[in-house]
C-alpha cells in the first residue's frame, strides 16, 4: 500500500483555484485582477467536476488555471500596478496638505507600464497577431467615432482614428480587401493579409452613446492593449512593405477633414551611412533622435517641437544621435531601422508577404464621383482598395483629387430620389448622359460579385436588388439567390387551376393534402424529404398534364411508404444504440431539423410573396 | 408721521397696558389672562386707529384681532426694549380731583408701592427663571416666572409673513436678536452691535485690548544681561563649516546631470508607444496561446436590403421583442432599407463589443472536438429485417376472455392446442389454427399460470390457482396418449410416500368420481403460499417447479410427478423469489430475485454465479434453448442479455419499451425472442448466437406488434411461441389472446 493520500493536494483541487482565491494570492484588487487577466488573456476554466475543483463544495464559482495565476504572479505590469497604487496614495496626501510641487514631482514620475512584453508573449509570432486583430479593428473602428468625455480623452480618440486609418491605408496600398458588407450593424470588411483573413466592423457614422450598463473601465483596458497589438502590427506590416511608419499626417488636410487622405505613405529611404551603420536598433521611427546626453539639446528641441513630431523619447539611449541631427530638419521621417529592415526586405518569406501584384484592380479603369449624401469614408476606402479614382464635393472635406466637373469621371455614386432638372445647360445635360449613376450598393455587390456588374438595376432611384452576404452561409442553408424560382411557383399554380378547372372537386383537394404531405416530409426529414422534391420538381420541369401529375403522386406516395419502412427501421435500429450515442443523435438531429425548419419558412415565405406580386401584377 | 412710525406708535400701546398692567397687575390681571382681551383692549383703547390716515395699507389687508397680536408679538422685543428709554415718559396718571380741604382742583398721583414700583423692577426682565434652559418651558404656555412668582406668559410669535414685514418696516430689526430668557426680539446695543463688527472684520473683540502694548522687559534688555553662558562647551564646527556629505550628495547630482543621466525638467513621459520589430528576435520555444474563437460572420439576413422572405412576420416580431435578450436567437431583427442613406446607426453596436470583450474574458474557453459525420452513421449497421424472415407480422386471430384479464397461456407441444387462464379462473383450450374453443373449466380463483407438460408420449397440462396446482388432461386424445397419461398422474399403485413427510400434499381425483372436466391430480402446496404465480417445466416432463407469491420462504418448490414427491430447493433464500427456471441442458437452476439471477447445480448443491443485471426489479426471465444465454426483463423498462460465458454483467442492454416489459419468451426453434410490455405492445427480435465463442451474438429488432390494448396501466401481460412454427401467441389485459403470424 501507497502512502495514504490527503485530500486537495493533487488532481483537479490543485490544478484550479477560484476567483476570490487568486485575488488574494496576487494580493491586489479585483479590478487589478481584471484588468491583469484581459492585458495576459487569461480567462477562466471550465473544470471536469467542479465539486472536485472546488474542495467539496458544488457553489458557483470561476476557475481559474493555478498555473496561470502563477503566470500572473510574475508579471511586470502587476508589479506596476502595485506602484500605481502607493503613487495614487502619495498624489492624493500631498493634494490633501496642499503640497503642490511635492504632487507636481510625483505627478512626473508615475508609473507607467509598457505592455510590448505582453504582445509578445501572447503572440510568439506574428502570424499569430495578424490572426486576432479583428477585435482590435473593430474596437479601434469604434471609439474613432465616440465623442470624448471625461472618461474618454481625445487623444485617444485621436489615437484609435490614426490607426484606423493607418489600417485602411495599409489594405489599399496592397490590395488586400476582398469583401465588403453592408449590414444593419454597419459595413463588414474582409481582407486577406498574409493568408490571414482579417474580418472588421466599422460602425456607420453616427453618434454613438455609451450606454449605462456597459463598463467602460474594461473597454478602456482593452483598448489599451489593442492600441498597442495593433502598433506593433502596423509596424512590421509597414516595415515589410517597405513603407515608413508612422505614416507622415499633413496637419493642414487633416484639419480640412481629409480623412485618410492625410496621411501620406513614403518608402523607407536608405542611405549609405544609414546602411554603413552597425545599428542593431530598429527603433527610431521619426528619425528624430533627440539625444539625451544633456539639457540644451531637449530644450532645442523643445523650441524646435512646433515643426517636429511628438512622441520623442527623451530617456531612449541612443548611439546615433549626433548622425542624425543633420537630416533632422528636412527629413523628419526616415527610418534608422535601415540594416534590418532592408535585409528583411529581401528575404523570401517577406516578399511573401507582400501583397500580390496580381489581386484585382477592378476599378482601376474607371473614375468615380461621390455624391455628398453618400459616405465618403466607406466609398473612398472601398473604390481606392480596388484601384479606383474617386473623387467627392469639397462639402465633404478636403483632398478630392477632381472637381465634379472633370471629364474623366466615369461614375457618380449617388444616393438621392430622382429628380427632374428644368434648368440644365446642355454641356450639363451631356456630361450626365455621359457619366453612369449609380447607387452605393453597386460599388460592395461588384467587389463581392469579383467583377463589374451592370449598372441598370442599380441606377440612380431604382428598387435595389437584395443585398446578400459574401460570407455565405452554413452549409445546406437557404440560398435566395437560387430559390424558387418565379417559374415554379407559377408552374404551381397553374397546375391547382387545371385541376379545379379539369378535374371534379373532390381530387383537387385530395391531390393538395398529398402534396402538402409530401411537403411536410420534406419539411420534417432534411435527407429524404430533398431527394424527394427534387424528384417532384425533376418531375413537373420535365412538363406535366394533370394525369401524369397524378401517377407521379402515386409514385411519391409509394415513395413515402418505402421511405415510412426504412424510418420504422432505422428507428427500429436506434434501440441498439448506446445511452450515448442516442443523445448525440438526438441532438444532432434537432440540429438538422431546426436548419430545415428554418430553410422551409423562408422558402414558403418568399413563395408567398411571389404569389402576391404575381397577383398584384395580373389585374 | 410715516407709517412705521405710526405703526410703532400704535404698538406701543399695548406696552403701556403691559406697563400698567405690571403695576396694577392685581387689577388687570382677569386681562392679562387671555391674551386676545388684551389685544381688543389694546385695539379698543387705541386711539391712533382714528389718527390713521386713510391710505394704510398694511391696516387694510388685516385689520382683525389676531392680525394685530401677531404684529404685536413680532415688535414685542423691540417693544421691551423701548420700554426702558420710555419709562421716563410713562408717568402714572394724574386725576385732577376737587380737594376736600381746599376745595380747589388738585392733581393726585397714585401712590407709589416702593417695592413693585421702583425703577429696577421695572428695568429687568420680567422673567425671572435665570440661565436656565428654555426648552424646558416648550411645552408650556408661560416662558417663567416673574419676581412676584408669577407666570410670565409666552409672547405671541407671528409667522414668516410677519417677520418678513417687520424686516420692511422696523429698520432697528436687522440690529435685533432672539432673547431666549423673554422669548422675543431683542435690539442689540452699540456695544454688542461693535463685537460683533470687529469679530466680523477679525479683530480683537474686546474694544479696549491693545494688542501692540509695548513690551514690558523683565529679563532681558539693558541691565539684564546673563553674563554667564549656560554650557562651557566650544563652539561646534559644524556651525560655521559647510557640510562635506551635503557636498558630496549635490555632487553626485550635478554629476549625473553633466552626464546626462538627470535630465532636469525632462519632458513628460512619451504619451506615445514607441514601435519595434517584436517579432524580428526568435519566439520563445512555447506555444502560443490557443487563440479566441472568432464571431459569426453576419449572414443575409443581417444585410440592410436583404430578401423580403428574411423580414420576420408581426408574430414572429413580436416573439423576438417579448423574449429576454439571452434567449434570443439573434440578437436584431432583420430589417429592409431602400436606400443606404436611410439606414440609422445600430444603437446597440458598443454593447454587443462590450459583449463580446466579456466573452473573451470572462467566458470560459472549452475546446471541443466538432463532429462533421452524418447522425445516419451512427445507427448501427444491422442486416434488414425483411432478410430475416420468418417472423409473426401480423395477427391472424384473437381468442377473447370476456371480462377479464388473459394473464396466462402456453401452447401444447405439439404446436396444435393453447390453453389459456385468466383472472375469473377460467382456463380454456382452443385450436391455434381456428380458434375455436373446445373445452372450458372453471376453478374457483383466479388462475396463476398455466404451463403444459414437454412431453410429447404423454398430454396433460397443469393449471396453478390459489395455494394449489391441478393436473388436467385435454378431452380428445388418442386413446394410446390418454392411457398412458391417465397412468401417469393417476397409476394404480401410488409410489411409496417420502420418508420425510412433506408439506405438500398429493391426491388423485378418485376414478369413480373423476370426469374430464375436473382435475385428475392436485398438489396442495402448504397454507398461506399464495398463488403460483410461475410454473416451469424441466424439459423432461418429471419435475415442474413452481414459484408462489405468497409467503416469502416457501415460495420454490419442485415436484416430481412420477413420484408424487415436492421438495422445497432453499433452506433459505436472500431476497423474495421472482423466477425460476431450468436450464435446458444441464442440471442448472435459475433462481431470480428481485435485482439478481443465481444459478445453482441442483446435482451438486451448488450456488455457480450470481448474475447482476442491474434491473430495479426483474420482472421476467428467459433461457436460450443453448443454455448459454439469459434475458432479463425489468419493470423498469429494461432488457439485459446476458451471455454466460461471458460474464455477470449483462453483454446488452435494451430500454425500447416506455412502459414495464412483462414478458420475455425465446422461440424453441427459430432464432427469435419477444418481449411484451405494459405499453401494449411486443417486440420481436431476432437473436442468433453463434457457437464459436469469437462472435457476438447478434440481436436485430424486427417487428413491434401492437394490437393489446391498455388496460389500467397493464398491456400483453404474456408471449409464448408455437414451437413449430414462427407463430406469436399473446396474451393482453384487454382479455384478448392474440395470435401473430408470418
Amino acid at each position: 500500500m501507497g502512502r495514504l493520500r490527503q485530500k486537495g493536494k493533487a488532481g483537479a483541487a490543485k490544478a484550479y483555484v477560484t476567483r476570490s482565491s487568486a485575488v488574494k494570492r496576487l494580493q491586489c484588487s479585483l479590478a487589478d485582477f481584471r484588468r491583469l487577466c484581459i492585458l495576459k488573456g487569461i480567462f477562466p476554466r471550465e473544470p471536469r467536476s467542479k465539486k472536485r475543483a472546488n474542495k467539496g463544495s458544488s457553489a458557483p464559482t470561476t476557475f481559474y488555471y493555478a498555473k496561470d495565476i502563477a503566470f500572473l504572479a510574475h508579471e511586470p505590469v502587476l508589479k506596476k500596478l502595485r506602484e500605481h497604487k502607493a503613487f495614487a496614495k502619495k498624489l492624493s496626501r500631498a493634494l490633501g496638505r496642499g503640497e503642490w510641487s511635492d504632487a507636481k514631482s510625483l505627478e512626473e514620475n508615475r508609473p507607467v507600464y509598457r505592455l510590448d512584453h505582453i504582445i509578445k508573449e501572447r503572440y510568439p509570432s506574428f502570424i499569430d497577431a495578424l490572426r486576432d486583430i479583428d477585435d482590435a479593428l473593430c474596437m479601434i473602428s469604434l471609439f474613432a467615432t465616440l465623442p470624448s468625455n471625461p472618461r474618454i480623452p481625445p487623444s485617444l480618440i485621436e489615437n484609435c482614428s490614426r490607426l484606423s486609418a493607418e489600417w485602411q491605408l495599409y489594405t489599399m496600398r496592397s490590395k488586400s480587401l476582398r469583401k465588403a458588407f453592408l449590414s444593419i450593424k454597419g459595413i463588414y470588411y474582409q481582407a486577406e493579409v498574409m493568408d490571414q483573413t482579417v474580418t472588421w466592423l466599422v460602425p456607420y457614422q453616427f453618434t454613438q452613446n455609451i450606454p449605462t450598463d456597459v463598463d467602460v473601465r474594461v473597454m478602456l483596458t482593452f483598448l489599451e492593449l489593442y492600441q498597442t497589438l495593433l502598433g506593433f502590427v502596423f509596424f512590421k506590416l509597414y516595415t515589410d512593405a517597405g513603407l515608413v511608419y508612422p505614416p507622415p499626417l499633413d496637419m493642414k488636410k487633416y484639419d480640412g477633414g481629409a480623412g485618410v487622405g492625410a496621411f501620406s505613405l513614403q518608402e523607407i529611404v536608405q542611405n549609405g551611412g544609414a546602411s554603413a551603420r552597425p545599428s542593431l536598433k530598429v527603433v527610431d521611427v521619426d528619425g528624430r533622435k533627440v539625444s539625451t546626453k544633456d539639457v540644451r539639446q531637449t530644450i532645442k528641441s523643445m523650441t524646435t517641437g512646433g515643426s517636429g513630431i511628438e512622441g520623442v523619447d527623451v530617456n531612449m539611449p541612443s548611439p546615433e544621435g549626433e548622425a542624425q541631427e543633420a537630416d533632422e530638419d528636412f527629413i523628419p521621417h526616415v527610418s534608422a531601422s535601415d540594416t534590418l529592415s532592408a535585409s528583411s526586405l529581401q528575404t523570401l518569406k517577406s516578399l511573401e508577404a507582400l501583397p500580390q501584384s496580381s489581386t484585382p484592380s477592378l476599378f482601376a479603369p474607371y473614375t468615380f464621383f461621390l455624391s455628398r449624401e453618400t459616405s465618403r469614408p466607406i466609398f473612398e476606402f472601398l473604390v481606392r482598395s480596388f484601384g479606383g479614382r474617386i473623387g467627392w464635393e469639397s462639402s465633404c472635406g478636403d483632398g478630392s483629387p477632381f472637381s465634379s466637373s472633370d471629364d474623366s469621371i466615369t461614375h457618380v455614386i449617388i444616393d438621392r430620389p430622382v429628380v427632374e432638372r428644368t434648368d440644365e445647360t446642355p454641356e450639363e445635360r451631356q456630361r450626365r448622359l455621359r457619366r453612369k449613376y449609380v447607387q452605393p450598393q453597386w460599388v460592395v455587390d461588384c467587389i463581392n460579385a469579383g467583377n463589374i456588374l451592370l449598372e441598370e438595376p442599380y441606377a440612380q432611384g431604382k428598387t435595389l436588388p437584395p443585398h446578400l452576404s459574401p460570407f455565405g452561409e452554413y452549409e445546406g442553408a437557404y440560398n435566395p439567390a437560387v430559390g424558387i424560382g418565379a417559374q415554379e411557383v407559377a408552374e404551381e399554380e397553374s397546375e391547382v387551376e387545371d385541376h379545379i378547372e379539369v378535374d371534379d372537386a373532390e381530387e383537387s383537394p385530395e391531390e393538395r393534402s398529398d402534396k402538402r404531405a409530401l411537403e411536410a416530409v420534406a419539411a420534417a426529414a432534411a435527407e429524404d424529404g430533398s431527394a424527394l422534391r427534387a424528384a417532384e420538381l425533376a418531375a413537373e420541369v420535365a412538363g406535366v398534364d394533370p394525369g401524369a401529375f397524378d401517377k407521379e403522386v402515386e409514385k411519391s406516395r409509394k415513395k413515402m411508404k418505402t421511405t415510412n419502412d426504412t424510418d420504422d427501421e432505422s428507428d427500429m435500429n436506434k434501440m441498439m444504440m448506446s445511452n450515448r450515442q442516442k443523445k448525440l443523435y438526438e441532438k444532432m438531429k434537432y440540429g438538422e431539423q431546426k436548419k430545415a425548419l428554418e430553410r422551409s419558412t423562408l422558402e414558403t415565405k418568399k413563395k408567398r410573396i411571389e404569389k402576391e406580386k404575381r397577383k398584384q401584377s395580373k389585374p | 408721521m410715516t407709517a412705521t412710525e405710526e405703526h410703532r406708535r400704535k404698538r406701543k400701546q399695548p406696552v403701556k397696558d403691559d406697563a400698567t398692567d405690571g403695576v396694577f397687575h392685581k387689577a388687570v390681571d382677569m386681562v392679562m389672562h387671555s391674551d386676545e382681551e388684551g389685544g381688543s383692549i389694546a385695539s379698543d383703547t387705541d386711539d391712533a386707529v382714528d389718527e390713521f390716515p386713510g391710505i394704510d395699507v398694511h391696516s387694510d389687508t388685516d385689520e382683525d384681532d389676531s392680525d394685530f397680536e401677531d404684529d404685536d408679538e413680532a415688535d414685542e422685543a423691540e417693544e421691551v426694549l423701548q420700554s426702558s428709554d420710555e419709562d421716563n415718559h410713562i408717568f402714572p396718571k394724574a386725576k385732577t380731583i376737587i380737594s376736600d380741604i381746599t376745595g380747589q382742583p388738585k392733581r393726585v398721583y397714585p401712590e407709589i408701592e416702593p417695592e413693585y414700583d421702583s425703577d429696577s423692577s421695572t428695568e429687568d426682565a420680567p422673567n425671572r427663571v435665570g440661565n436656565v434652559p428654555m426648552h424646558w418651558y416648550d411645552d408650556l404656555p408661560h416662558v417663567g416666572y416673574d419676581i412676584d412668582g408669577k407666570k410670565v406668559l409666552r409672547p405671541a410669535r407671528g409667522d414668516e409673513l410677519d417677520k418678513f414685514l417687520l424686516t420692511v418696516e422696523d429698520l432697528s430689526s436687522w440690529t435685533s436678536a432672539f432673547d431666549k430668557n423673554t422669548q422675543m426680539d431683542k435690539p442689540l446695543t452699540t456695544e454688542e452691535l461693535d463685537i460683533i463688527r470687529r469679530l466680523h472684520a477679525n479683530e480683537v473683540p474686546d474694544a479696549e485690548y491693545d494688542p501692540y502694548e509695548p513690551m514690558t522687559e523683565w529679563f532681558t534688555g539693558k541691565g539684564k544681561e546673563e553674563i554667564m553662558p549656560l554650557s562651557a562647551a566650544p563652539e561646534p564646527k559644524r556651525r560655521w563649516i559647510p557640510s562635506k556629505w551635503e557636498k558630496q550628495k549635490v555632487m553626485k547630482i550635478v554629476r549625473a546631470i553633466r552626464q546626462g543621466r538627470i535630465v532636469p525638467s525632462k519632458p513628460k513621459a512619451t504619451a506615445q508607444q514607441q514601435f519595434y520589430p517584436i517579432w524580428s528576435e526568435a519566439s520563445t520555444s512555447h506555444a502560443p496561446p490557443l487563440p479566441a474563437p472568432k464571431p459569426k460572420l453576419p449572414t443575409n439576413s443581417e444585410s440592410y436590403n436583404p430578401p423580403e422572405e428574411y423580414l420576420p412576420t408581426e408574430a414572429e416580431r413580436k416573439d423576438w421583442e417579448s423574449m429576454d435578450f439571452e434567449d434570443r436567437e439573434r440578437d436584431y431583427l432583420p430589417q429592409k432599407y431602400s436606400a443606404l442613406r436611410l439606414v440609422p446607426g445600430y444603437d446597440r453596436f458598443i454593447k454587443e463589443r462590450f459583449n463580446r470583450q466579456l466573452d473573451l474574458y470572462l467566458a470560459p474557453r472549452v475546446q471541443r472536438v466538432k463532429l462533421n459525420i452524418d447522425p445516419q452513421s451512427l445507427i448501427p449497421k444491422l442486416p434488414s429485417p425483411s432478410s430475416l424472415r420468418p417472423f409473426p407480422i401480423y395477427k391472424s386471430l384473437t381468442f377473447l376472455h370476456n371480462d377479464s384479464l388473459a394473464r396466462c397461456l402456453s401452447v401444447s407441444p405439439d404446436g396444435a392446442w393453447v390453453i389459456s387462464g385468466d383472472d375469473n379462473g377460467v382456463v380454456c383450450l382452443w385450436e391455434v389454427t381456428v380458434g375455436r374453443e373446445v373445452k372450458r373449466w372453471k376453478f374457483s380463483s383466479k388462475v396463476g399460470a398455466v404451463e403444459w407438460c414437454p412431453r410429447t408420449d404423454v398430454s396433460y397440462f397443469v393449471v396453478g390457482i390459489e395455494e394449489t396446482i391441478h393436473f388436467v388432461i385435454p378431452p380428445n386424445l388418442s386413446p394410446s396418449v390418454y392411457n398412458l397419461t391417465y397412468k401417469l398422474l393417476a397409476p394404480a399403485t401410488l409410489p411409496s410416500p417420502p420418508d420425510v413427510p412433506s408439506a405438500v400434499k398429493w391426491t388423485t381425483a378418485p376414478s369413480s368420481s373423476w370426469s374430464i372436466n375436473l382435475p385428475i391430480l392436485t398438489v396442495q402446496l402448504p397454507q398461506t403460499s399464495g398463488l403460483p404465480k410461475q410454473l416451469v417445466w424441466h424439459r423432461r416432463g418429471d419435475y415442474i417447479a413452481s414459484v408462489s407469491s405468497g409467503s416469502n420462504l416457501g415460495g420454490v418448490w419442485i415436484h416430481q410427478v412420477t413420484r408424487r414427491h415436492s421438495q422445497a430447493p432453499f433452506k433459505k433464500i436472500r431476497g423474495s423469489v421472482q423466477l425460476v427456471l431450468f436450464h435446458p441442458l444441464k442440471p442448472h437452476f435459475f433462481v431470480a430475485t428481485q435485482q439478481y439471477i443465481r444459478i445453482y447445480n441442483l446435482s451438486e448443491q451448488l450456488l455457480l454465479k450470481t448474475l447482476v443485471p442491474g434491473i430495479k426489479w426483474i420482472s421476467s426471465m428467459d433461457v436460450h434453448p443453448s443454455g448459454d444465454h439469459v434475458i432479463i426483463g425489468g419493470y423498469d423498462r429494461k432488457l439485459c442479455w446476458f451471455d454466460l460465458e461471458l460474464s455477470d454483467k449483462p453483454y446488452k442492454v435494451l430500454r425500447y419499451h416506455t412502459r414495464a416489459i412483462r414478458s420475455l419468451h425465446f422461440h424453441p426453434a427459430y432464432p427469435l425472442f419477444a418481449s411484451a410490455s405494459d405499453d401494449g405492445t411486443i417486440q420481436i427480435f431476432h437473436a442468433r448466437v453463434y457457437n464459436d465463442l469469437m462472435t457476438d451474438p447478434l440481436i436485430v429488432p424486427l417487428k413491434i406488434l401492437r394490437g393489446h390494448q391498455v388496460k389500467d396501466g397493464l398491456g400483453a401481460l404474456q408471449v409464448k411461441w408455437c414451437n413449430h412454427h414462427p407463430w406469436l401467441l399473446s396474451g393482453g389485459a384487454d382479455g384478448a389472446i392474440n395470435m401473430w403470424c408470418s
